[in-house]
């Protein structure tokens, strides 16, 4: 058994929008005016991104963490392999976690199986390879039809992931991505292929999909408050229908966190990038103001009796997490976990208890935050909060999953 | 439900026919039966006092079997043989509105000897420089969570119209026309989604098959489907009338319902 297992996420937003975007600008995504960009601000901007990821891999965290978007201000990564091929020349540790490549936005899917594999050589086998549909903002980014995305999704998963584990050359007969020869050079490192997590919001479909093939699954949910918790429930009931069972290194979150010598003081430090970042960075996505791109009818990709579903249960104009009006009601949200070592320590360890989740995908620097402020919160949170989260938790899982061999068990054996 | 279900090829489609007379086949568009309602709306009545109407709702819309394999409009033409053979109809005439406009004239230039006369509203299909077809799929994601007031000003001549509010209220509407909306959206989504966007390029030097005395009808400030394209579509198509409808957007049979149904009646009798 192992503790839990701290990740360091980088989002990389654009940092210096005025104090007026907000409402000058109806939206952070898709729309936002790239003459916002500033050239001469943001020299460097990348270089002090990826050093932050390579600080964090010196300060003991289990891996760094990167994503896709596009046109937007909230992260600034359209191609994460980048960022990933820079981190295997500065770091020798931790994990290089890709959360996902966008699979639809590719017209073959043996890209992204040649890119991973290629990290996962340069890495020396360190690459957990995310692989994602995408959201609504990347639908209209890139004009993907939607009704047929997540079959067309999972062919190209398991096309990817079949030309790491067999040797080619082979013909793959598929409906979206027919290809005569398959015939990965390189090979991925990891054996028999290095791991693969798939994020998704709660929909059981997902959920089964990821069971059926022994994967990891990834809540991308920014809020935990009971959801957390349910979401772990269902996908264990899953994986039991799947003659697997639960066990926590199966399941990630992504939460933010701020850590500093008190908690007054964590406030304070923070709350300018925690607001930049919640009504910048989430307009568009998270937010009900403006136009929200992320979900809805203008990107059917759900079949209509599953929108027929989620339409009982929905609330129009209900507030989203970038919708917080005070600090109050953001503490509550349980998305960005604000204050000193003991604070975090005991609030994540709560969290870890309820949902009983072994990766833990942590942001650190939010919206604008300075680089010195970020850093800092990063080794208080290593060598103050990270130490207590490990012991609890492995004493947990021990417990927990006591007659679980985690070393043999499908996902672990990824490693 | 109204109307009913009829086998194509094993698929289910949901049809609603009523009148009697010569056989008018209708194509919906989004804000339009099928799309928004369950039953005829009042255009549609005035033209079935005068002929038998028939309007099939588009394949994954109100009743209609959704189908996977629709991937360009060419295989909605081909879904649309397969259902003009289950009913047996050798000739009619046609008419299309919107999306249901574009499908209409793709039927027409392949098969211009079912059609007797061609009726387009509105309608999309055509690749006109300088006036792109609207964004509708952006319009329908919910502006504060909750407005469609952009949908209904890209689909209506203004966001607050009376019916433009009925057909799309803000918030969430009653549930199965809320759940007819979206199927429409997701069916048209996969023919207008990705370029091209709600046209078919090779249309345009197709259209000279259209044989059959043809009819284009327009609201003036179509924010959807703009002006231009319908004097495209009238220029191209060799016996074809325009009629231009003032004080209209995009849904004229909505907005202008007497004087379009009207200027259809009189152009079907003449």
């Amino acid at each position: 058994m192992k503790p839990v297992q701290l990740f360091c996420w980088h989002f990389m937003a654009y940092p210096y929008l005025d104090n007026d975007f907000d409402k000058k600008e109806s939206s952070g995504w898709v729309t936002v005016p790239n003459r916002l960009w500033d050239n001469n601000r943001s020299r460097g901007l990348y270089q002090e991104y990826i050093d932050q990821l390579v600080y964090a891999d010196q300060l003991g965290f289990d891996g760094m963490v990167l994503n896709e978007h596009h046109q937007n201000i909230y992260g600034l990564m359209p191609s994460p392999n980048l960022i990933a091929a820079a981190l295997t020349q500065n770091t020798s540790r931790g994990k290089i976690v890709i959360l996902g490549n966008l699979l639809p936005l590719h017209l073959n899917p043996m890209r992204v199986a040649e890119e991973y594999a290629m990290l996962d050589q340069m890495s020396n086998g360190r690459l957990i390879a995310g692989l994602a549909p995408g959201g609504g903002p990347e639908t209209f980014n890139y004009d993907i039809p939607s009704a047929n995305t997540r079959e067309k999704f999972w062919e190209a998963a398991d096309l990817i992931v079949r030309s790491w584990t067999e040797d080619g050359p082979f013909a793959h007969e598929g409906r979206y991505f027919p290809l005569r020869y398959v015939n990965l050079w390189p090979k991925p490192l990891q054996k028999p292929f290095p791991p693969v997590w798939i994020p998704g919001s709660r929909s059981p479909s997902t959920m089964t999909e990821v069971a059926k093939r022994g994967y990891c699954y990834f809540l991308s949910s920014r809020s935990h408050g009971g959801e957390t918790h349910r979401a772990q429930q269902e996908f264990a009931a899953v994986l039991e229908k799947h003659g697997d069972r639960y066990h926590p290194f199966r399941f990630g979150i992504l939460m933010s966190t701020y850590v500093a010598e008190t908690d007054q003081q964590a406030r304070e430090e923070c709350e300018e990038g925690v607001w930049y970042f919640l009504k910048n960075c989430l307009k568009g996505h998270l937010r009900r103001e403006g136009r929200q791109l992320t979900y809805g009818p203008g990107v059917p990709y759900i079949p209509a009796a599953a929108w027929r579903e989620y339409l009982k249960g929905y609330k129009p104009g209900r507030k989203l997490l970038g919708d917080v009006e005070n600090w109050e009601e953001l503490d509550a949200s349980q998305s960005i976990i604000v204050g000193s070592a003991e604070t975090v320590t005991r609030r994540i360890q709560n969290l870890i208890e309820k949902a009983k989740v072994g990766n833990l995908l942590i942001q650190f620097q939010l919206g604008n935050m300075p680089d010195p402020l970020a850093r800092k919160s990063m080794k208080l949170f290593a060598e103050q909060v990270a130490p207590a989260l490990r012991h609890a938790s492995l004493k947990q899982f021990r417990e927990e999953y006591a007659d679980f061999n985690i070393e043999s068990s499908s996902a672990e054996a990824l490693h | 439900m109204s109307g009913a279900i009829i086998d194509v090829c094993g698929r289910q489609v949901h049809i609603l026919d009523s009148g009697s007379g010569d056989p008018l086949l209708y194509f919906h568009g989004f804000a339009d039966v099928h799309s928004v309602k369950d039953s005829w709306l009042p255009f549609h009545e005035k033209l079935a006092a005068r002929a038998r109407l028939i309007a099939p709702a588009h394949p994954g819309c109100a009743q209609t079997d959704e189908n996977k394999d629709i991937d360009t409009i060419e295989d909605v033409i081909f879904h649309y043989l397969e259902v003009l053979d289950a009913l047996k109809l050798a000739r009619f005439d046609l008419i299309g509105t919107c999306v249901g406009g574009w499908i209409a004239a793709e039927l027409a230039v392949r098969h211009p000897e079912k059609i007797r006369k061609l009726v387009l509203i509105g309608a999309a299909g055509l690749f006109v420089p300088g006036a792109l077809i609207g964004d509708v799929f952006m319009m329908a994601q919910p502006e504060f969570g909750y407005s469609y007031a952009s949908l209904r000003e890209m689909l209506f001549s203004s966001a607050n119209a009376a019916n433009a509010l009925e057909m799309f209220p803000d918030g969430k509407g009653e549930l199965e026309d809320e759940v007819r909306r979206y199927q429409m959206l997701r069916f048209t989504s996969r023919i207008g989604f990705k370029p091209p966007y709600f046209y078919h390029y090779a249309l345009r030097s197709r259209l000279h098959r259209i044989s059959s005395p043809t009819q284009i009808i327009w609201g003036e400030t179509d924010k959807f489907v703009p002006c231009s394209h319908g004097e495209a579509y009238a220029k191209l198509i060799s016996n074809a009338e325009i009629k231009i409808i003032g004080g209209a957007g995009h849904s004229v049979q909505l907005e202008k319902t007497d004087e379009t149904a009207q200027s259809v009646l009189d152009f079907l009798a003449g």
